[in-house]
């Protein structure tokens, strides 16, 4: 490399060096796959017998089966094991940054997509009735020296429900919402002319007005530099992963945002899922390389960043006639990030047996979804108002944050 | 201003022509300027360094001043002023009236909102909310409606809200906004949508073993009445929610309408607050638990400290407080004597521009202050969600904040907002800049910026604020039209418009 071609890194610094500060904060970033993943698939109990009695079809191979040619679940700790088609995630898992929580879930007893997406949205048990999302409670709860001018943001073009009641939650679909649309075009002109404004301001208004400036320029400087994703990384051909790589290019040029989330759907796979590959390997591809890539991105960056993977229920441990699964109880939830306590597989494993499971076959719930979302916002955010944040529940950690 | 028989007649001829157009915005445009809805030929902007009261009067008492309106209030003195805006009856709304009401949901009765869509149901009574408060010269009545819509907060995206969300709003918000308090209280424990929101149509006792469902009790006394430290006790909510047990909404056949079962009604004695609601009076229970609670001196401090954080300051004075609250113990709870005891007092006329525009009143004083001609189609609905403020979406019954610091977040929205205004690139939203201009600054006029920025902030601006205006002025991008719009685009985004 060259003085002329100067490292993404060193670029940013030269074009942020001598702007004022802006505090740079920790994100929380929400993925939520829509229609209920197949957690037995992705985290393979191999080391339960029952699991291969229930899925002759489905079943992922163990990972010492000498006989699969086509692919075999990818070792963990002996007992379970990564889909292949996780495989990218896997390096993250063993550097400690990845952490894996199965059979966890919600009371939730409908069965119904809405339902109980709903329920693990406004973050809480079946029937209760809360008032806007978990997410949005938390950012309404926490310590409001954090407030930034970045808004929370939703990819895509509608808030979810877990932001519901988020201060000034923004949808994002690109960069240009972080800017003025002017009919001049004399952006920089607006922009000097809001400088002078503000800083002649003596109201509350002021400091607002100078971050948001300040956001303004950084989002600008972002659209002008080096678009090539830090660190090599390598992000998929996705529209999940163009909402991860805009997640980072906003943290990485410090105006990230307090919480972001996005949405993977497709995973309601009644219907010849496949086993090692096909329809769900291809999904949990998509995902593993995105988040993969994301990680990659955010290099040091990762520390101020978790991403909580979540999904409204898990499917039934028995393959259906057709190949696929139905809706079930308990899922898995994954963990990315600096300040994880990764490279572990948590949650009581409670076992496939005919009496161990929950209603027609499904895997039962034994690590409640609020203690690990209570968890990440306590450990990795500061929130002391868990109260506030998951009304009426009394949360266990489980150790999944450092 | 009355009306001549011939105006009425072009009125009538208008309308109808508008419906065999219907849904032909230009035809309803016609008509309200037919009506008086334009920006007049003259406007003289405040001047002064001070915030012209009259600017003052209008920003807190209304919407923000129409171009025009500050001159009208000025020529007929403010308490008079006041007083037309608190009989609102007598107020000509035509012009609004036909930009407003003819959106089909907002006036079905209860009940039959049903068959349209939920999102066609939520836009309509948005729309509807935005051109009321945007076009009304009962200007005082829809910040009224605005504030009990507050006070009496539900959001429309739970359960069936949305489809009975409307009578509430038109029964008894509208209807009651200057009437009595009891009025309010009793309407909205006893209508639809409240019953739906805070599950009061879930709250009986069928049988002995039945605990009752609290939740709107406690919601009656925390938000509506006492306040959260008005001296209730847990035994409170629950003996208030036994008084309120057996109320609920029709399914099936008459879907949406609200009746009382006796039989789930627990009409055994109760004590709410120390008063005694004796055994075996059945639905007469909910007007004997709001006679205790209506009564309550707290209820009367709680009422009146909101109603001068909305009009007065975040941390209103405790003189005004108390002789606001003692207008509600002396009527019985008539809101009109509080909201005339606030707006004439002296800690009002001194309270300046000490309040933070929440983004629905940032959008519409600005669309008023350039006299805009809208339809409040989705686009402009979209603004007042990125900035923060959905309408009838705010998720928890304590509707949204009247505070200062949570709207002092980004500013991407409203800055984004002001200049898209300007430039009229908000899809079937317009403003007429030119004419405006002739009317502020007649031709010849020295230093137009200084004149707008006057009529948009209510007072002259700043040597800073006159010199970041007109350095972008003479900047270079864009035709001088364009330049001249975006000029006034960043008087509504400077600080001093985010102020009221």
């Amino acid at each position: 490399m060259t003085d002329s071609c100067p490292s993404r890194r060193a670029l940013l610094r030269s074009l942020f060096f001598g702007l004022q500060p802006v505090k740079p904060g920790r994100t929380l970033v929400c993925v939520f796959l829509r229609g209920g993943a197949d957690g037995l698939n992705m985290i393979v109990p191999h080391g339960d017998d029952r699991y291969y009695t229930l899925r002759p079809t489905l079943g992922v191979p163990r990972p010492d089966d000498r006989t699969a040619d086509d692919g075999r679940a990818i070792d963990l700790d002996r007992f379970y094991g990564l889909h292949p088609a996780l495989a990218p995630l896997r390096p993250i898992y063993s550097a400690g940054r990845l952490a894996i929580v199965h059979a966890a879930g919600s009371d939730d007893q409908t069965r119904s997509h809405f339902e109980a997406q709903d329920q693990m949205e406004h973050g809480v048990r079946m029937n209760q009735i809360a008032s806007g999302g978990w997410l949005g409670r938390h950012l309404r709860a926490r310590n409001a020296a954090e407030e930034r001018a970045m808004p929370p943001v939703a990819l895509g073009t509608s808030i979810p429900e877990s932001l519901r009641g988020a201060p000034a939650a923004a949808t994002l679909t690109s960069l240009d919402d972080f800017s003025i649309n002017t009919a001049t075009g004399d952006l920089r002109g607006l922009a000097e002319a809001l400088e002078a404004l503000y800083s002649a301001d003596s109201t509350a208004a002021a400091a607002c007005g100078r971050e948001t400036l300040e956001v303004m320029r950084r989002v600008e400087r972002l659209k002008h530099g080096a678009d090539a994703p830090a660190h090599s990384a390598s992000y998929p051909d996705h529209e999940f992963a163009r909402g991860l790589r805009l997640v980072a290019r906003l943290i990485q040029a410090g105006v990230g945002p307090e919480a972001a989330c996005l949405d993977l759907g497709g995973w309601d796979t009644h219907f010849t899922q496949g086993a090692v590959s096909g329809l769900l390997p291809g999904l949990m591809r998509t995902l593993a390389e995105s988040l993969a890539a994301f990680d990659a991105d955010l290099g040091d960056s990762g520390e101020r960043v978790v991403t909580v993977v979540m999904t409204e229920f898990g499917r039934r441990a028995y393959e259906n006639v057709s190949f696929g699964t139905d809706h079930g109880r308990a899922g898995v939830m994954f963990l990315m990030g600096g300040s994880v306590a990764g490279g572990k597989v948590y949650g009581a494993w409670p076992g496939l047996g005919e009496d161990r499971m929950d209603g027609p076959g499904d895997l039962a719930v034994t690590t409640d979804y609020r203690d690990v979302l209570a968890e990440v916002v306590a450990r990795g955010f500061g929130q002391s108002r868990l109260g506030d944040v998951f009304p009426g529940h009394t949360p266990s950690f489980r150790g999944v944050m450092r | 201003m009355p009306l001549s028989r011939r105006d009425f007649l072009q009125t009538g001829a208008f309308a109808g022509g508008a419906l065999a157009l219907a849904g032909c915005d230009g035809v309803y445009r016609q008509a309200a300027q037919q009506l008086g809805q334009t920006i007049p030929r003259s406007v003289t902007p405040p001047s002064g360094v001070g915030l012209d009261p009259f600017h003052h009067l209008l920003s807190r008492a209304g919407f923000g001043p129409w171009p025009g309106d500050v001159e009208r209030a000025r020529s007929m003195g403010a308490e008079a002023w006041i007083d037309e805006q608190l009989a609102p009856e007598s107020i000509d709304d035509r012009a609004c009236d036909l930009r407003a009401n003819r959106f089909e949901t907002v006036f079905c009765p209860g009940g039959e909102a049903y068959e349209y869509r939920r999102p066609v149901v939520h836009e309509e009574l948005a729309r509807f909310t935005l051109l009321r408060a945007l076009y009304s010269r009962r200007q005082l009545h829809e910040v009224m409606v605005e504030f009990w819509s507050d006070h009496f907060n539900m959001d429309i995206g739970k359960a069936e809200c949305a489809w009975l969300k409307s009578s509430h709003d038109r029964e008894v918000l509208r209807a009651h906004a200057l009437g009595r308090f009891r009025d309010l209280v009793r309407g909205t424990a006893l209508s639809p949508a409240m019953l739906v929101y805070l599950d009061g149509r879930a709250n009986k006792r069928a049988r002995n073993e039945d605990r009752p469902n609290e939740n709107f009790a406690r919601e009656l006394l925390e938000l509506h009445t006492l306040g959260v430290h008005g001296g209730y006790t847990q035994r409170d909510v629950m003996e208030a929610a036994r008084a309120l047990t057996g109320w609920t909404v029709r399914k099936g056949w008459r879907k949406g309408s609200v009746e009382f079962r006796a039989a789930d009604h627990d009409d055994g004695p109760k004590e709410v607050l120390g008063v005694t609601i004796p055994a075996g009076h059945g639905e007469r229970d909910l007007d004997l638990l709001l006679d205790i609670v209506l009564r309550h001196p707290s209820t009367s401090r709680h009422l009146a400290v909101k109603l001068c954080r909305r009009f007065v300051s975040e941390q209103p004075p405790e003189s005004l407080v108390e002789r606001v609250a003692e207008a509600y113990r002396s009527t019985n709870g008539e809101i009109r004597p509080m909201v005339r005891a606030i707006l004439t007092s002296e800690e009002f006329r001194r309270s300046a521009a000490l309040k933070v525009k929440r983004p629905f009143r940032y959008v519409v004083s600005a669309l008023r202050s350039l006299g805009a001609d809208t339809f409040a189609h989705r686009p402009l609905l979209e603004y007042l969600s990125r900035m923060g403020q959905p309408l009838f979406s705010y998720p928890t019954p304590d509707g949204y904040p009247d505070e200062n610091a949570p709207w002092l977040g980004a500013f991407f929205w409203r800055w984004n907002f002001a200049v898209a205004l300007v430039t009229n690139r908000i899809g079937k939203t317009s403003v007429d800049l030119r004419a405006l201009n002739d009317a502020i600054a007649p031709p010849g006029a020295a230093a137009h910026s200084a004149r707008w920025l006057r009529h948009l902030l209510g007072r002259d601006g700043t040597p800073a604020e006159q010199a970041a205006i007109d350095r972008f002025l003479g900047g270079s991008g864009g035709t001088p039209a364009q330049r001249q719009a975006e000029a006034v685009g960043l008087i509504l985004a400077s600080p001093g418009f985010q102020w009221f």
